[in-house]
């Protein structure tokens, strides 16, 4: 060894990635400890580079398409009646805020017709209730939380139902049954804020 | 999917590990909230994405709270996404945030205390008991203080530069220089 002591770690870590000085650099090249040193230290590096990768050890997707789902279900609410509903306003049966939409003719005749019109103006006339509770803009304790989210996930997928069912001409027995079980989770959706509403007064 | 996926190296300087590039229709449709696409982006990334969170958290528990923050994020926020780099670059800044998240959590849940340099005991340099005989590059890995073994992963395997980690960790580049300096020194007294 030609200089008077060996490198400290952070100019041996200086040196290997290449911001070293140049007394590090003259050192090194005249010092085998620190020439050895900097080598075990590449050595490493490397070896940390080639360990096993870890997977994850279980499915993860179907929690997070089940977040996103809830988060769109509670935008389509905080926003008020739109997508289905929507199609109810345009056929001149409601007047609602909103961005406009334009509705399909199937749509249309539904909103009109005997048999689903009346689900379909109940279920809007909720939907203008929920805008007034305003649950995704609530913090509740955790059982009502859970359960709010149930019924909203529960809504889209009664949704994306709808709109399967339409796109390939599903029965008018399997419409009704579907507008059926959107109004009751739209009911019981109302319910949990009413009953929570009313916990708050009398709190 | 209509795209073919193309492979590409997530590390700069010769990495063996390799992970699927989302081609840029497939990203386009994500961005648009499109769930299928969402999937595809989930599927090519969620390997690396819980390694980097195992690797950095030292764990399987947080490593998946990682993966799991991480797409919820993505999901969220992709339509903010530019595109004027890798996608893959994008959701690795987001999982590298929520891995040291965790790791400010669990030291503000754990810490009472705070050393010379400002660090908070149990998280930076303290560790369990030194071991007797020599270990391997797995073990002492894991004996590691979490903030070191973070910074250490950061800088000599992700290839993030001591000002990133600095930012990323609210902290300079120093203190990243002299976590890295003090992983070393413990890695070589370990692995002898």
């Amino acid at each position: 060894m030609t200089n008077e002591r060996h490198l400290e770690m952070d100019e041996l870590l200086a040196l290997r990635d290449g911001e070293e000085s140049a007394f590090a650099r003259a050192h090194v090249e005249s010092c085998e400890a620190c020439r050895g040193e900097l080598e075990r230290l590449y050595r490493v590096r490397s070896e940390l580079r080639a360990l096993p990768t870890f997977g994850p050890p279980r499915e993860l997707w179907p929690r997070i398409r089940r977040y996103v789902w809830r988060r769109r279900v509670r935008r389509r609410l905080s926003y008020g009646a739109v997508g289905l509903a929507a199609a109810a306003a345009l056929a001149g049966l409601l007047i609602l805020r909103g961005p406009a939409v334009e509705p399909a003719d199937e749509w249309v005749a539904e909103a009109t017709s005997e048999d689903l019109g009346p689900m379909i103006n109940r279920a809007r006339q909720l939907e203008t209730v929920l805008q007034y509770y305003a649950p995704q803009k609530r913090v509740y304790d955790a059982p009502t939380a859970l359960a709010t989210s149930a019924l909203e996930d529960r809504i889209f997928v009664l949704d994306q139902m709808l709109l399967e069912s339409r796109a390939v001409g599903a029965d008018r027995e399997v419409l009704r049954g579907l507008w059926g079980e959107r109004v009751l989770a739209l009911e019981q959706l109302v319910t949990l804020q009413v009953v929570q509403e009313e916990k708050r007064v009398w709190r | 999917m209509g795209d073919v996926l193309t492979a590409s190296c997530i590390y700069t300087s010769g990495m063996r590990a390799e992970i699927l590039a989302v081609a840029s229709a497939e990203v386009a449709r994500a961005r648009a909230g499109d769930l299928e696409a969402l999937e595809e982006v989930f599927r090519a990334y969620q390997a690396p994405v819980y390694n980097l969170g195992r690797r950095i958290c030292g764990n399987e528990e947080d490593a998946e709270d990682v993966l799991q923050d991480t797409f919820l994020e993505v999901c969220r926020s992709i339509g903010r996404f530019r595109g004027d780099g890798s996608l893959w670059s994008w959701v690795r800044q987001v999982a590298v945030s929520k891995a040291l998240m965790l790791l400010r959590r669990e030291r503000q849940r754990t810490a009472r205390s705070l050393d010379g340099d400002g660090n908070l005991a149990g998280m930076v340099g303290r560790g369990p008991p030194e071991p007797t005989v020599p270990i391997d590059l797995e073990a002492a890995l894991g004996r590691l203080a979490p903030v070191t073994r973070a910074v250490l992963w950061l800088h000599d395997v992700e290839g993030y530069t001591h000002e990133e980690i600095g930012e990323l960790m609210g902290k300079t580049a120093s203190f990243s220089k002299s976590q890295l300096s003090r992983a070393h020194r413990r890695l070589r007294e370990w692995l002898k």
